[in-house]
């Protein structure tokens, strides 16, 4: 059997306000297969995106193993764990995180830059753009490339954050609440979108939400309660 | 690929990032301005002061001092062409039989001379001071009608008087002419039988005159160095003239101007001159007589042209100022436009960015920033140093005003000298100040956290 995509061993992680150690993960175990699509479900404060943040080395683990294809990354120095956070993992996030000085097209386009020199992306623009207005075009935004964030709707920033995070084909996809600032009926239409994604791509998915609607359509659902795994 | 697109996106969304540009970019402009017409006014300034200087001057000789030994003497140093004899005197001109005009208030006169009747009356052997200074220049450099009728034979005694040259801008101020006359006014010091010295008047029997009325002489032209200030200050007569009026010894010298072969050993020529001079006076050291000293042009003028490169290095104080604000000028909207990009570093971080990388991002736009406004200032500089004698005419000939009053200075234009290694010293002096101001806003952006942009909105 292979490796899952992205796992994580007895995973702890403490802050710290002032001398008082805060506890947030306890001993979290968890893994993530390829194509699966798996929801994290936890009431406000339980961890969850720590967990995200954890699973995705923008932070470290107090204690514990992240492993990304039975590799154990959470060690490696912080350019390596850019180099692989750039590889391995898309995020997508609750407020969209989209620059805004920069088109759809070119928010988009910035993943790709992000681990090439001037030249090699030169090399490369016609093919890289060609790619980047596909991806817009499943997520439905092919009228709206050259399109400010500020000029677009709630929805179709999240769409471009989306295709952002496909562009790279990533083994996994950590979407912080990727809903929780949209209206329902726009929420639907991204979720379909995700699911669609992960049918098509047999991408995985770690999807932190509150909404135990949303949860039960996944293939798997992890409930965190107070830093720990509870079922 | 990421940080030099990100820095150029910012750079163009940002219009308030022109400030910081424009404070480089006038920063650079001034230093390099400003600087310019100083060492314009310096070189033009020596210029003056060296077309009436003998190359090196030997002063302060004894009363017993005789012009052949001393010419023999340093005529025997290496590097030496030519010697020529001085006396150094002073006195009061007026036309025979009027007072002369009382003395303007004090400072104009000091700086351009020509409008206090006193004057340096100086007593010059022409044969051979053409051979040290540009003479003949001089008596060339003047209006047709005040030029000496026979140049070859500029003090020749005219009618039996003995003749007078002086500073074309003084001649003109007296309303004085070729042919006038010209009483100086004078004293001398005579030694009585008690060994005592006193200062007895200088009459017209001294020079083949009659009476005890003031020596008479006769204008015989003008002069023109382009020394403003000694033109107005110095009356030339002949040295033989000067040493009947003063009762001195035929060979008498007071001062001896030198022209050196080799222009670029001045200084150490003038060292010799010196030690030969002493040696031949038997001057002692550590005696109480006042020791003859040998400078260079540049050496007796040091006083006066230090000052200007010291008014000069001042400037270049002032105005580096002017670059500290820039400077901060750019850090503060540096540090504004960081403030405002901390979602954008949380994403970047997400989508692979190093800390390094993000620090790189706003490097690059302080950078920019600051290579932009050298750039435009160091080009604006140039061209406004160049043509400033233009704008300098366009602004008189459109308001009236100018901006740039050069004739106080003597100047027919507004001098400028572009310096390549202060320019270049400008542009490294900027780069090192933007580097330093961008760096600090984007090492806080690489130490600024990423969770924390990306956990709230």
């Amino acid at each position: 059997m292979n490796a899952p995509v992205l796992s994580a061993e007895a995973v702890t992680k403490s802050y710290w306000l002032g001398k008082r150690e805060i506890p947030i993960l306890k001993g979290v175990d968890l893994a993530v297969q390829r194509g699966e699509m798996v929801a994290l479900l936890g009431a406000s404060g339980a961890g969850k995106s720590t967990l995200l943040h954890v699973l995705g080395l923008l932070d470290a683990p107090t204690t514990g193993r992240v492993l990304y294809d039975g590799n154990q990354v959470h060690d490696l120095k912080v350019t390596e764990r850019a180099r692989l956070r750039h590889q391995h993992v898309g995020f997508v996030f609750q407020f969209y995180h989209l620059i805004p000085e920069l088109t759809a097209l070119q928010n988009v386009l910035l993943t790709r830059m992000m681990q090439c020199s001037v030249a090699q992306y030169w090399r490369q623009r016609k093919a890289t753009r060609q790619e980047a207005e596909s991806i817009l075009g499943d997520v439905g935004l092919s009228s709206r490339l050259l399109h400010r964030p500020s000029e677009l709707s709630g929805g179709e920033r999240q769409r471009v954050a989306i295709a952002r995070a496909l562009l790279q084909n990533p083994r996994v996809v950590l979407a912080d609440e990727p809903t929780g600032n949209l209206d329902s009926e726009t929420a639907d239409g991204v979720m379909d979108l995700l699911f669609r994604i992960n049918r098509e791509r047999q991408l995985a998915f770690l999807l932190v939400t509150h909404n135990e609607e949303l949860a039960k359509r996944c293939h798997r659902v992890v409930r965190l309660r107070d830093g720990v795994v509870v079922n | 690929m990421y940080r030099l697109f990100l820095a150029t996106r910012y750079l163009l969304s940002r219009p308030i990032n022109l400030l910081g540009m424009g404070g480089v970019t006038l920063g650079v402009w001034a230093l390099i301005v400003v600087v310019s017409i100083f060492s314009g006014f310096l070189r033009v300034v020596g210029e003056h002061v060296r077309s009436a200087s003998a190359d090196i001057s030997v002063w302060f000789l004894p009363e017993s001092a005789r012009f052949a030994p001393l010419q023999k003497a340093i005529l025997e140093i290496p590097n030496v062409a030519a010697t020529a004899p001085r006396l150094v005197h002073f006195g009061l001109l007026n036309r025979p039989g009027e007072q002369p005009s009382p003395p303007p208030l004090l400072g104009r006169g000091a700086l351009q001379g020509g409008d206090t009747p006193f004057v340096f009356v100086l007593g010059i052997d022409p044969e051979r001071d053409r051979a040290t200074t540009a003479l003949d220049s001089w008596l060339l450099a003047v209006a047709p009608g005040n030029r000496v009728k026979d140049p070859s034979h500029p003090l020749a005694r005219i009618d039996g008087r003995p003749a007078i040259l002086l500073g074309e801008q003084r001649m003109r101020n007296s309303g004085l002419r070729i042919g006038d006359l010209l009483a100086v006014s004078t004293g001398r010091v005579e030694r009585g039988a008690d060994g005592g010295r006193s200062l007895v008047q200088v009459t017209a029997e001294s020079v083949g005159g009659s009476g005890r009325d003031a020596p008479v002489f006769v204008v015989a032209g003008a002069y023109h160095t382009q020394h403003t200030g000694y033109d107005g200050n110095n009356a030339l007569v002949h040295i033989d003239d000067l040493r009947a009026m003063l009762g001195l010894a035929p060979d008498a010298v007071q001062e001896i101007a030198v022209k050196v072969q080799d222009t670029a050993s001045t200084e150490v020529t003038a060292e010799r001159i010196e030690r030969a001079v002493r040696r031949e006076l038997g001057y002692e050291s550590g005696s109480l007589q006042r020791a003859p000293l040998a400078y260079s042009w540049r050496e007796r003028h040091r006083g006066f042209l230090e000052g200007v490169e010291w008014q000069r290095a001042l400037m270049k104080i002032i105005l580096i100022v002017i670059m500290i604000t820039a400077a901060v000028l750019m850090y503060a909207t540096l540090s504004m436009m960081v403030a405002e990009k901390t979602s954008d570093i949380g994403i970047l971080c997400a989508l692979g960015g190093s800390p390094r990388g993000v620090m790189t991002v706003f490097l690059a736009c302080g950078l920019s920033i600051t290579v932009c406004g050298i750039v435009v200032g160091t080009a604006a500089g140039c061209v406004s140093a160049i043509y400033l004698e233009e704008f300098r005419q366009f602004v008189l000939w459109l308001c009236g005003i100018d901006l740039f009053p050069v004739k106080v200075y003597n100047l027919d234009r507004v001098p400028h000298e572009l310096d390549p290694l202060w320019i270049l010293q400008v542009a490294a002096m900027a780069i090192a100040v933007g580097t330093v101001v961008s760096a600090l806003p984007a090492l806080r952006a690489a130490r600024h956290d990423p969770l924390v942009s990306l956990r709230g909105n």
